[in-house]
Parts: structure tokens; sequence; C-alpha cells
């Protein structure tokens, strides 16, 4: 579990000055040679490779992708095909291969996919020891989701960034000069905006990311949690209705609709103008800046992103989608599939495939941090630092089948939804809510 | 006690003729008509104006949403040359057409077995094939998916062709029985004492007169065919040998970014079949579904 304080966040405030101020080029070469870490493995011969991997989320992300596999092709004889799915199409497809015991030999999943079959993937470690090394170590939150038992299952491939995105001239005609770092602040904001006729809206419908991401924040930051360290069920608390009863004041701010929003709702809202600040990644900014229609671009400039406020825990509780790849036992070409995984983790090929990914994946090694992508356009830092305070679905418990289950059965979503619309009262949906995940915690 | 007074009638039609009166026509016809269709065809309209809408009209709220002002044919050229839309639609009609034929072929023996040969326990492998149907494809891909690995038909058209099979024999079957039941089995007797054989009877009495009853059977399996998903996302990875279906959510679809003009002109081009083969075997599927040949 990560502990991201605010401390830490002036620790981290502290080095980005200090990186800002040192040429990037000599960090470069000082974070390449610092560690003189060791991996090699043969790879078999007439070895051939398949990969799966989510659809791309921008075109540079898959060109750069296929242009590193084609160079790892060139160099050392091994031919890999890169097949795609889309990013929720994933998960199905990598269970099924696990069950059946075939099919592509590395799958880049999500979240605690490598959590649910642990004994069909290939240990990791070396791998992962010799990058971590080399490359400033792991973020706390790719430790957590990328080992079971000390050993490495998966290897964390990056975030995909999820932050308040809001239209700055909007907040500052709400009476704020950005988005507050404190609940009681955020509220006021909100309803300040509202007032304005510009709300907020943020999903409360099954979105697999976006509502997610910002409910297990809203929970979590009030100290509330799924289940505790034993693998209990303690949805139902004190700290989850003062999070519900919470929610209930700030959904009255919100935009209409906001109940039934998927994934790209908040996206054509918030573009369209209906709202005015939600959550998301990047992609919303990336839409505004690369219209064609002046008035979106002219938005594009007013769009700011913001962490989450940190609530009465006294630390950040921000939760986003994490993508890994898995090495199944089944592949006939363990070594060569290493070999593609190191290859492709190294600065020479991260470096340029994380540029061209545009702020919309976040690195899951800490040296990668000094990317350029990140200072280019100060709208993406924001995104620079997403893995820094992270937590995992499962917490406070290990993660696996269960709080895989309880998040794909949406049972937070859902508690803060009928909250919030008035449909239960706090207590009653922390109650219910309880009931649907004992469920799945009792196997 | 009063009694009722017959209203007067205007014309031959007699004392029925309150029964086409305009305004009861209107309330018993054409309204609820109207709008059945409006609930039913409003998709399709707004499928089809999305995919004429340029993006910037997608996601203004000025003008009339249901209206394109300025209609382009972007999202067309985009779906059509930009991604695999063209193969994609070809595996779509080569599986649904292959999966539908065989399927036909096997229901149509098994159907005519349950019902004419009277076999021991024919009732019960009938009821048994049926509820074969009940049985849902989110639990039979994952054993499905390990014939298919073991089979090496994995990333293939033929891992298609040969699974859907699985929920259109059952389906097709348990139509086709019903429609062999209502065929006069004195047909057949004639035929036997002519000295046909099964085979002959079955292929020059029973099929020529089932033709409605297999013509309905086919849309279905067709149908059922065009818009499968789960199967063709677990057994299907390259992207040539996708089905529509599959197809355009991986190429359309970026994380959260939807392109709902190319997605909408891929449903609408993908639905366009299935309609047309409707609109020419409608009466044979009505008549399919409603009886068969009469005594």
């Amino acid at each position: 579990m990560s502990n991201y304080t605010r401390r830490d966040l002036l620790k981290t405030l502290g080095a980005a000055t200090v990186a800002a101020a040192t040429p990037a080029s000599a960090l470069w070469t000082n974070m390449a040679h610092a560690a003189d870490a060791k991996y090699q493995v043969t790879p078999e011969k007439g070895a051939k490779l398949r990969v799966l991997r989510w659809k791309r989320f921008v075109q540079g992300d898959e060109d750069l992708w296929n242009a590193n596999t084609k160079k790892f092709t060139e160099k050392t004889g091994i031919e890999v095909r890169v097949d795609n799915e889309g990013w929720e199409d994933v998960r199905p497809k990598a269970a099924v291969a696990a069950n059946v015991g075939s099919g592509p030999d590395i799958i880049v999943g999500w979240f605690d996919d490598p959590h649910q079959y642990p004994d069909k993937l290939h240990d990791l470690t070396p791998l992962a020891n010799y990058l971590g090394a080399k490359y400033g170590g792991w973020y706390d939150i790719c430790k957590r989701y990328g080992t079971r038992d000390n050993k490495w299952i998966a290897l964390p491939l990056g975030i995909v960034g999820n932050l308040l995105v809001y239209r700055e001239s909007h907040v500052k005609a709400a009476g704020f000069d950005g988005v507050p770092k404190d609940l009681d602040g955020f509220l006021k904001l909100c309803k300040g905006m509202k007032a304005k006729g510009t709300p907020a809206g943020l999903a409360l419908g099954h979105a697999v990311g976006d509502g997610n991401d910002w409910v297990h924040w809203l929970l979590w930051a009030h100290g509330g949690k799924m289940v505790d360290e034993k693998g209990n069920v303690v949805i139902n608390s004190p700290e989850t209705v003062a999070a519900l009863d919470y929610i209930r004041e700030l959904y009255p701010t919100f935009v209409p609709g906001t109940l039934s929003w998927q994934d790209p709702h908040n996206n054509a809202a918030f573009l369209a103008g209906q709202c005015s600040m939600t959550n998301n990644g990047i992609s919303i900014y990336y839409a505004a800046k690369n219209s064609t229609d002046p008035k979106l671009k002219e938005m594009a400039a007013d769009i700011g992103h913001a962490h989450f406020p940190i609530g009465p825990v006294g630390k950040t509780t921000e939760f986003m989608q994490i993508t890994q790849a898995m090495l199944f036992k089944y592949s006939k070409f363990p070594n060569a599939a290493k070999e593609y995984l190191r290859f492709m983790w190294e600065q020479e090929q991260f470096n340029p495939w994380l540029e061209a990914s545009i702020g919309y994946v976040s690195q899951p090694l800490k040296a990668y941090e000094k990317n350029p992508v990140w200072t280019v356009d100060p709208k993406h830092t924001p995104f620079r630092d997403v893995a820094q305070g992270l937590m995992d679905n499962g917490h406070a418990y290990k993660l696996g089948a269960a709080s895989a289950g309880v998040m794909a059965d949406y049972i937070l979503i859902d508690m803060m939804a009928e909250a919030a619309s008035g449909q239960q009262t706090s207590k009653a949906a922390a109650e219910r809510a309880q009931k649907r995940a004992e469920r799945y915690y009792k196997i | 006690m009063a009694l009722h007074k017959p209203e007067p009638s205007n014309d031959a039609g007699g004392d029925m003729n309150y029964l086409v009166s305009m305004p009861r026509k209107v309330a018993t016809i054409y309204l609820p008509t109207t709008v059945f269709l409006i609930v039913l065809l409003f998709p399709f309209y707004w499928m089809t104006i999305t995919a004429f809408k340029p993006n910037e009209e997608l996601l203004s709220q000025d003008g009339n949403p249901f209206w394109v002002q300025s209609p382009t044919l972007a999202h067309i050229k985009k779906l059509l040359f930009d991604t695999s839309y063209p193969e994609w639609l070809w595996n779509t009609v080569l599986v649904s057409v292959s999966a539908t034929f065989l399927s036909l072929v096997c229901s149509v023996l098994a159907a005519y077995a349950i019902e004419r040969l009277r076999f021991r326990s024919s009732r019960f492998i009938g009821m048994g094939i049926f509820l074969a149907y009940l049985v849902p494809p989110s639990i039979l891909f994952i054993p499905l998916a390990t014939m298919i690995y073991k089979l090496e038909l994995f990333d293939t058209r033929l891992a298609l062709i040969l699974t859907y099979p699985t929920f259109l024999i059952p389906f097709c079957t348990w139509l086709l029985m019903g429609y062999f039941k209502s065929i006069p089995f004195e047909l057949e007797e004639c035929a036997l004492i002519d000295g046909a054989s099964r085979l002959q009877i079955l292929t020059k009495i029973i099929l020529p007169l089932a033709v409605p009853g297999m013509i309905s059977a086919g849309i279905f399996a067709f149908t059922l065919s065009w818009n499968e998903f789960i199967y063709a996302l677990t057994f299907i990875s390259s992207s040539e040998m996708k089905t529509v279906p599959v197809g355009v959510i991986t190429e359309l679809i970026e994380g959260d970014v939807y392109h709902w003009g190319a997605l909408m002109a891929g449903a609408l081009l993908g639905s366009l079949p299935v309609a047309i083969l409707y609109s020419f075997f409608v009466e044979y599927y009505v008549s399919g579904m409603t009886g068969a040949v009469k005594e």
C-alpha cells in the first residue's frame, strides 16, 4: 500500500525543482549509468512470439510500439506478432487464455488480472529487479499490482492517468484559484460552479475507468474501505457513511444525467460545454487541442488538470487504471518473451513510446519521470506524478478474484449512486454494498 | 332498463361498420402502428444521421439534433478506407453463411428424425436439443475455447463456423420440428406406398413443403451469426480475421474516445444485409412462424 503524504509531495516538488534546474541530458546520462544492473537470457532458437495488447489510446502509442517491436525483430531475428483488442475486451481474453492454457505468449492486461491466475504466469522477478535497479525503481503501486508473495508476476507498463479536468475560467468565476486541496473546498467549488451555470459532472454510471476512479478516491479519502487487512468486508462503516453523506451534498451540484454516464459521456459533455469539471485522462484536452473547431481550440487553452483533493485521512487516495504485461507459462518461448519485455522497457524504446503516448500513459519506473513529454506542455505535467499517490482496488487486503469481482460488479459505484440519487439512505446503501461484497470475499 | 340501440349504418357494411370508423381506426390501428414504428425505427434513424454528421455537429448544442446541418461522408470514408471494415464484412458474410448452411443441414436431419422416425426416446432427444439452446454462450465459451485451441483452430474463421452451430442447431431444430409436425403424415405414407426411400421422401416431399420453415430458421440463424460477439471476441485475435461486431469496437474506440460517426456508419452498413434479407423473405418468414401446410 502506498502512503503518499503531504510531506512526500513536498519532497517530490523539491526534487522536481532540482530536476528542472538541471540539464535533462545530464540527468539521463547519470540515470542510465548509475546502475550497473545486469540481466541476460538466451532466447530459444527459432522463437516466434505473439503479443496481445489493448488497442491504442492514441495513434502514436501504436505506431511506436510496433516500430519498437520491428526493431526487436531486426536485432534478434525473433518474429513478433502484435494483436490489439479493445481495452475492456483484453481481460476476458486473458482469462480464457489462462484457463485453457493456450493463447498469446504475452498479454498486456489491466488492474488485478495477474492476481486472478498467478500460477499460470512466469516469474519475472529477475527482469523486474534489473529494470528497477537501472531505472530508479518501481513506484509502490506498481509493486503492489505486479508482485505476489514477493515474486513479480507481471511487468507494469504504466498508469492511465485520471485527474480532475476543469475549465480554468469557470473555476475562477466561481471564486477559486484552481481546484482546492481539501474536500470542503472542493464541495464549495462545485456549489459555486453550479450557481454560475457551469456545473461539474463526474460519472456515477457503470464507467469502468472514470466512475471507479473517483468513487474509490472519495471512499478512501474519508477513511472508508471495502475490506480490512484480514479480508473482512468492512464497507458498512461510519467512514463510508461520511463519504456517502458527502456525495449526497455533492451530487446536486452536478450536471443532470451523471447517474447513467459511462466512460465516454463525460468527454462528450465537457467538450460540448455541458459541464466544466470532470475526471478524466488527458484525452479531453487532446480532443480539444487537435480539433479544427476554433471553439474547441479556445477551450483547450482554458483546460486545467488537477489532482483530487485530500480528505480527512491526510494523504492522497487516488485510484487509476494500471496496465501490465503478463507472460504465460504455456508460452513455448519464455526466454524470447522475457527478452522482448526487457527490450521494450529499456529507455531507448520506452522513452520514445512514452513520448508518443502524449501523456495518456504515465511511467511505472521513476527514471522516466524525466521524459520531456511531461514538460513540453505545462498541462501535461500533473499526469507525470499520477503513480506517486495511488492506491489499489484490493485495499487493504490482497488483490485477487474477490477484488476483481467486487469491481466488475460495480458495488462501489452502485453504492455511491444509490446514496447520491436518494434512492437509499447513506446507511442503507452501505449495508447493501456490504452484503454484495461479502458474497465475493466469502470464497 | 333501457335497451342499447344500435347505431345507424351508412352503407352496406351493416352492423360491423362501427369497427372501421375513422376515429376507431386511428385509435386501434394507425396510432399504435405509428408509435411502434417510431420506437422501432428511431434507433436506425439516429444511427443514419449520426453517420453523416460532422464531429463538430455531434458535440454541438446548437441547432436541431434530429437533423444533419452539413452532411459529410468523412465517417464512411474513415470506416471503409482507414479500417479493415471491408475485410470484416467479408469475414462476417463468410462465417454467417457457412454456419447457417451447416446448421440448417444438421437441423433438417435432426428435426425430421425426431418427428418422423419414431425411434425410442426421440421425444427426450428433442427436449434435450431444446434445453441445449438454453445454455448461455457466456458459459459455453470456455470449454469451447479449450476445444478450439486443441484442434488448432484458434484465430481462424473455421473456429466460428464450427462453434456458431452450437447455438444455431438447437434453435433451428426446435423450429423445424414444429414445422415438420404440421406437414400431413399421409403425404409421406403415399410416397412410402409408391416405394420412395426415407431420403427421397425428405428431399422430394418434405423439404419442398418446408421451404417457409427453412427460410425462417435460416434467417434466424443468419441474424444470430451476424450479430454474435462473445465467440468472435474470444476465438479471433488477428484484425484481418475479425467480424464486424468485434472489429468496429476494436478499431473505432480509442480508450474513452468513441468515434461515434464511424461507429454508427459501421452499424448502419452492417445492418443493411440483414434488413435486405428480411425484406426479400418476409412473407415466407411470417408463414414459417405461423404454421405450415394446411390439410
